[in-house]
Protein backbone atom coordinates (compact mmCIF):
# COMPACT_ATOMS: atom_id res chain seq x y z
CA UNK A 1 0.00 0.00 0.00
CA UNK A 2 2.86 2.45 -0.17
CA UNK A 3 2.77 5.08 -2.78
CA UNK A 4 4.55 4.77 -5.86
CA UNK A 5 3.97 7.11 -8.63
CA UNK A 6 3.50 5.49 -11.66
CA UNK A 7 3.27 7.65 -14.67
CA UNK A 8 -0.68 7.52 -15.45
CA UNK A 9 -1.40 8.76 -11.78
CA UNK A 10 0.89 11.71 -12.15
CA UNK A 11 -0.58 12.91 -15.41
CA UNK A 12 -4.34 12.33 -13.01
CA UNK A 13 -2.92 14.75 -10.72
CA UNK A 14 -1.16 17.29 -13.10
CA UNK A 15 -5.02 17.24 -15.27
CA UNK A 16 -7.27 17.55 -11.97
CA UNK A 17 -4.71 20.21 -11.11
CA UNK A 18 -5.79 21.85 -14.20
CA UNK A 19 -9.46 21.83 -13.50
CA UNK A 20 -9.94 18.14 -15.72
CA UNK A 21 -13.46 16.55 -13.95
CA UNK A 22 -12.31 13.00 -15.62
CA UNK A 23 -8.75 13.47 -14.55
CA UNK A 24 -10.23 14.11 -10.94
CA UNK A 25 -12.37 11.02 -11.19
CA UNK A 26 -9.98 8.80 -12.07
CA UNK A 27 -7.99 10.18 -9.40
CA UNK A 28 -11.42 9.36 -6.54
CA UNK A 29 -11.57 5.64 -7.94
CA UNK A 30 -7.30 5.28 -7.74
CA UNK A 31 -7.98 6.44 -4.23
CA UNK A 32 -11.06 5.57 -3.07
CA UNK A 33 -10.18 2.17 -1.79
CA UNK A 34 -7.16 3.28 0.88
CA UNK A 35 -9.52 6.54 1.78
CA UNK A 36 -13.15 4.21 2.43
CA UNK A 37 -11.20 1.21 3.85
CA UNK A 38 -9.60 3.87 6.58
CA UNK A 39 -12.59 5.87 7.00
CA UNK A 40 -14.79 1.92 7.26
CA UNK A 41 -11.83 0.52 10.26
CA UNK A 42 -12.05 3.85 12.46
CA UNK A 43 -15.73 4.39 11.96
CA UNK A 44 -17.39 0.95 11.64
CA UNK A 45 -19.75 2.02 10.20
CA UNK A 46 -20.69 1.69 6.09
CA UNK A 47 -22.93 4.77 5.53
CA UNK A 48 -20.68 7.09 8.19
CA UNK A 49 -17.60 5.94 6.07
CA UNK A 50 -18.71 6.65 2.64
CA UNK A 51 -20.06 9.78 4.06
CA UNK A 52 -16.45 10.23 5.53
CA UNK A 53 -14.69 9.22 2.33
CA UNK A 54 -16.60 11.82 0.53
CA UNK A 55 -15.84 14.96 2.72
CA UNK A 56 -11.85 13.37 2.16
CA UNK A 57 -12.39 13.58 -1.42
CA UNK A 58 -14.13 16.61 -1.59
CA UNK A 59 -11.59 18.44 0.36
CA UNK A 60 -9.24 17.05 -1.83
CA UNK A 61 -10.96 19.05 -4.54
CA UNK A 62 -10.66 22.19 -3.02
CA UNK A 63 -7.08 21.86 -1.76
CA UNK A 64 -5.70 19.87 -4.92
CA UNK A 65 -3.26 22.88 -6.09
CA UNK A 66 -0.92 22.42 -2.82
CA UNK A 67 -0.40 18.39 -3.70
CA UNK A 68 2.85 17.94 -5.37
CA UNK A 69 2.91 14.25 -6.03
CA UNK A 70 0.88 10.60 -5.85
CA UNK A 71 3.08 10.31 -2.73
CA UNK A 72 1.97 13.57 -1.53
CA UNK A 73 -1.69 12.55 -2.62
CA UNK A 74 -1.10 9.34 -0.68
CA UNK A 75 0.25 10.92 2.43
CA UNK A 76 -2.64 13.53 2.38
CA UNK A 77 -5.68 11.06 1.86
CA UNK A 78 -4.30 8.90 4.53
CA UNK A 79 -3.86 11.56 7.08
CA UNK A 80 -6.96 13.60 6.30
CA UNK A 81 -8.79 10.78 6.34
CA UNK A 82 -7.98 9.39 10.04
CA UNK A 83 -8.18 13.33 11.66
CA UNK A 84 -11.70 13.72 10.33
CA UNK A 85 -12.43 9.95 11.78
CA UNK A 86 -11.11 11.09 14.82
CA UNK A 87 -12.65 14.17 15.10
CA UNK A 88 -15.73 12.17 14.33
CA UNK A 89 -15.07 9.41 17.13
CA UNK A 90 -14.27 12.56 19.39
CA UNK A 91 -17.53 13.99 18.46
CA UNK A 92 -19.94 11.00 19.06
CA UNK A 93 -18.10 9.33 21.83
CA UNK A 94 -21.31 6.35 21.87
CA UNK A 95 -20.55 4.85 18.98
CA UNK A 96 -18.29 1.99 20.37
CA UNK A 97 -19.76 -1.51 18.74
CA UNK A 98 -19.86 -2.86 15.40
CA UNK A 99 -23.48 -3.28 14.52
CA UNK A 100 -23.96 -6.98 13.81
CA UNK A 101 -25.39 -6.37 10.40
CA UNK A 102 -22.85 -4.04 9.70
CA UNK A 103 -19.49 -6.03 9.60
CA UNK A 104 -18.32 -5.19 6.27
CA UNK A 105 -16.60 -7.73 4.16
CA UNK A 106 -17.61 -10.58 6.46
CA UNK A 107 -19.38 -12.59 3.82
CA UNK A 108 -16.34 -12.36 1.42
CA UNK A 109 -13.44 -13.32 3.95
CA UNK A 110 -10.62 -15.23 2.35
CA UNK A 111 -11.18 -19.12 2.45
CA UNK A 112 -7.92 -19.31 4.80
CA UNK A 113 -9.01 -17.25 7.29
CA UNK A 114 -12.02 -17.97 10.09
CA UNK A 115 -14.55 -15.32 9.67
CA UNK A 116 -15.06 -14.83 13.63
CA UNK A 117 -11.60 -14.32 14.74
CA UNK A 118 -11.60 -11.53 12.01
CA UNK A 119 -14.76 -10.20 13.33
CA UNK A 120 -14.22 -10.50 16.47
CA UNK A 121 -10.62 -8.73 15.81
CA UNK A 122 -12.64 -5.56 14.35
CA UNK A 123 -14.85 -5.82 16.71
CA UNK A 124 -12.21 -5.19 19.56
CA UNK A 125 -10.51 -2.61 17.61
CA UNK A 126 -14.03 -0.48 17.76
CA UNK A 127 -13.34 -0.58 21.25
CA UNK A 128 -9.84 1.28 21.25
CA UNK A 129 -9.81 4.97 21.90
CA UNK A 130 -9.55 7.27 18.32
CA UNK A 131 -5.88 7.21 18.87
CA UNK A 132 -4.75 4.09 19.37
CA UNK A 133 -7.45 2.79 17.05
CA UNK A 134 -5.81 5.22 14.45
CA UNK A 135 -2.28 3.49 14.88
CA UNK A 136 -3.61 -0.21 14.22
CA UNK A 137 -5.42 0.48 11.30
CA UNK A 138 -2.20 2.52 10.04
CA UNK A 139 -0.43 -0.35 10.76
CA UNK A 140 -2.20 -3.66 9.84
CA UNK A 141 -4.18 -2.01 7.10
CA UNK A 142 -1.75 0.68 5.30
CA UNK A 143 1.13 -1.60 6.25
CA UNK A 144 2.69 1.49 7.45
CA UNK A 145 5.97 1.66 10.14
CA UNK A 146 6.18 3.82 13.25
CA UNK A 147 7.85 6.31 11.82
CA UNK A 148 5.27 7.00 8.82
CA UNK A 149 2.29 6.72 11.49
CA UNK A 150 4.06 9.24 13.53
CA UNK A 151 3.92 11.47 10.19
CA UNK A 152 0.54 10.93 9.54
CA UNK A 153 -0.98 11.79 12.63
CA UNK A 154 1.34 14.29 13.68
CA UNK A 155 2.75 12.13 16.96
CA UNK A 156 5.76 11.44 18.47
CA UNK A 157 7.30 8.01 17.83
CA UNK A 158 7.65 6.88 21.20
CA UNK A 159 3.43 7.74 20.98
CA UNK A 160 3.00 5.64 17.84
CA UNK A 161 4.94 2.80 19.47
CA UNK A 162 3.33 2.87 22.48
CA UNK A 163 -0.54 3.12 21.18
CA UNK A 164 0.45 0.18 19.01
CA UNK A 165 1.88 -2.04 22.15
CA UNK A 166 -0.91 -1.38 24.42
CA UNK A 167 -3.64 -2.05 21.51
CA UNK A 168 -2.18 -5.32 20.70
CA UNK A 169 -2.13 -6.33 24.18
CA UNK A 170 -5.27 -5.02 24.55
CA UNK A 171 -6.51 -7.13 21.24
CA UNK A 172 -4.68 -10.19 23.06
CA UNK A 173 -6.54 -9.95 25.97
CA UNK A 174 -9.72 -9.81 24.25
CA UNK A 175 -9.03 -12.41 21.77
CA UNK A 176 -7.92 -14.28 25.26
CA UNK A 177 -11.16 -13.72 26.98
CA UNK A 178 -13.22 -14.65 24.13
CA UNK A 179 -14.18 -18.33 22.78
CA UNK A 180 -14.50 -17.46 19.36
CA UNK A 181 -10.18 -17.35 18.57
CA UNK A 182 -8.92 -21.05 17.37
CA UNK A 183 -5.35 -19.62 17.87
CA UNK A 184 -4.25 -20.69 21.56
CA UNK A 185 -2.98 -18.00 24.39
CA UNK A 186 0.16 -18.97 23.05
CA UNK A 187 0.37 -18.63 20.28
CA UNK A 188 -1.00 -15.22 20.18
CA UNK B 1 9.36 -10.74 13.17
CA UNK B 2 5.11 -11.13 12.34
CA UNK B 3 3.20 -13.06 14.99
CA UNK B 4 -0.25 -15.33 13.89
CA UNK B 5 -2.09 -12.36 15.97
CA UNK B 6 -0.28 -9.56 13.51
CA UNK B 7 -1.30 -11.38 10.64
CA UNK B 8 -4.69 -12.00 11.44
CA UNK B 9 -5.04 -8.26 11.79
CA UNK B 10 -4.20 -7.95 8.76
CA UNK B 11 -6.46 -10.23 7.31
CA UNK B 12 -8.98 -8.67 9.37
CA UNK B 13 -8.03 -4.89 8.44
CA UNK B 14 -7.68 -5.66 4.29
CA UNK B 15 -8.62 -2.76 2.58
CA UNK B 16 -12.75 -3.14 1.05
CA UNK B 17 -13.79 -1.28 -2.06
CA UNK B 18 -16.50 1.09 -1.22
CA UNK B 19 -20.15 0.13 -3.16
CA UNK B 20 -20.46 0.68 -6.87
CA UNK B 21 -20.22 4.37 -7.99
CA UNK B 22 -18.59 5.68 -5.15
CA UNK B 23 -16.69 8.05 -7.53
CA UNK B 24 -19.80 9.01 -9.76
CA UNK B 25 -21.04 9.84 -5.87
CA UNK B 26 -18.37 12.43 -4.95
CA UNK B 27 -18.87 14.41 -8.21
CA UNK B 28 -22.35 14.69 -8.06
CA UNK B 29 -21.84 16.07 -4.36
CA UNK B 30 -19.03 18.08 -5.78
CA UNK B 31 -21.16 19.55 -8.84
CA UNK B 32 -24.38 20.37 -5.88
CA UNK B 33 -21.81 21.85 -2.83
CA UNK B 34 -21.93 25.77 -4.08
CA UNK B 35 -18.70 26.92 -4.91
CA UNK B 36 -16.75 28.57 -1.61
CA UNK B 37 -17.03 32.39 -2.38
CA UNK B 38 -14.11 34.18 -3.59
CA UNK B 39 -11.74 34.82 -0.33
CA UNK B 40 -11.27 38.05 0.36
CA UNK B 41 -9.15 39.72 2.47
CA UNK B 42 -9.50 39.23 6.24
CA UNK B 43 -9.51 42.86 6.91
CA UNK B 44 -12.21 43.23 4.30
CA UNK B 45 -15.55 43.68 6.49
CA UNK B 46 -13.90 46.20 8.89
CA UNK B 47 -13.04 48.44 6.00
CA UNK B 48 -16.45 50.08 5.78
CA UNK B 49 -16.77 50.41 10.03
CA UNK B 50 -13.27 51.67 9.90
CA UNK B 51 -14.22 54.17 7.59
CA UNK B 52 -17.71 55.26 9.08
CA UNK B 53 -15.45 55.11 12.30
CA UNK B 54 -12.97 57.63 11.37
CA UNK B 55 -15.76 59.70 9.55
CA UNK B 56 -17.42 60.04 13.12
CA UNK B 57 -14.70 60.40 14.86
CA UNK B 58 -13.74 63.34 12.49
CA UNK B 59 -16.64 64.96 13.06
CA UNK B 60 -16.60 64.68 16.90
CA UNK B 61 -13.21 66.52 16.85
CA UNK B 62 -14.35 69.12 14.53
CA UNK B 63 -16.91 69.60 16.81
CA UNK B 64 -15.26 69.36 19.95
CA UNK B 65 -12.77 71.89 18.73
CA UNK B 66 -15.33 74.43 17.54
CA UNK B 67 -17.21 74.09 20.52
CA UNK B 68 -13.76 74.97 22.74
CA UNK B 69 -13.18 78.18 20.35
CA UNK B 70 -16.68 79.34 20.67
CA UNK B 71 -16.43 78.76 24.90
CA UNK B 72 -12.94 80.54 24.70
CA UNK B 73 -14.34 83.18 22.70
CA UNK B 74 -17.13 83.77 25.12
CA UNK B 75 -14.81 83.39 28.15
CA UNK B 76 -12.87 86.33 26.51
CA UNK B 77 -15.84 88.00 26.02
CA UNK B 78 -17.38 87.92 29.43
CA UNK B 79 -13.93 88.93 30.92
CA UNK B 80 -13.61 92.45 28.65
CA UNK B 81 -17.36 93.27 29.78
CA UNK B 82 -16.29 92.27 33.63
CA UNK B 83 -13.17 94.53 33.06
CA UNK B 84 -15.66 97.18 31.95
CA UNK B 85 -17.84 96.71 34.62
CA UNK B 86 -15.20 96.98 36.85
CA UNK B 87 -14.05 100.46 35.59
CA UNK B 88 -17.27 101.98 35.57
CA UNK B 89 -18.12 100.93 38.84
CA UNK B 90 -14.40 102.30 40.34
CA UNK B 91 -15.32 105.19 38.54
CA UNK B 92 -18.70 105.82 40.22
CA UNK B 93 -16.95 105.10 43.45
CA UNK B 94 -14.66 107.17 43.14
CA UNK B 95 -16.62 110.25 42.61
CA UNK B 96 -19.07 109.12 45.18
CA UNK B 97 -15.97 108.94 47.81
CA UNK B 98 -15.08 112.78 46.53
CA UNK B 99 -19.13 114.00 46.80
CA UNK B 100 -19.33 112.47 50.54
CA UNK B 101 -15.52 114.28 51.33
CA UNK B 102 -16.61 117.75 50.14
CA UNK B 103 -14.11 117.57 47.22
CA UNK B 104 -14.86 119.65 44.82
CA UNK B 105 -15.22 119.11 41.37
CA UNK B 106 -12.32 120.36 39.38
CA UNK B 107 -13.60 123.52 37.62
CA UNK B 108 -14.52 122.67 34.64
CA UNK B 109 -12.09 124.68 31.41
CA UNK B 110 -15.47 126.44 30.69
CA UNK B 111 -16.61 127.16 34.59
CA UNK B 112 -13.86 130.29 35.29
CA UNK B 113 -15.69 133.03 34.29
CA UNK B 114 -18.90 132.34 35.89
Amino acid sequence: MKGDEPRGAADSLDRARSGDRVAFATLVRSHQRVVYSLALRMLSHRHEAEDLAQEVFMQLHRSLAGIQSDTHLLFWLRKVTTNLAIDRLRRDRKRATLPLDDDPGIADEPLESDPLLQRRLRELLALLPADPRAVVVLRYQEDLDPTEIAETLEMSLNTVKSHLRRSIATLREGLADSSVTPLSRDSL
Amino acid sequence: MNTPLDDELRKALRPVDPDEGFAERVMRRIDSTPAPLQRRPRWFPALPVALAASALLGTILIYAWHAEREQQRQGLEARRQLIEALHITGEKLDLAYRGVNGETRPPAPDDTGA
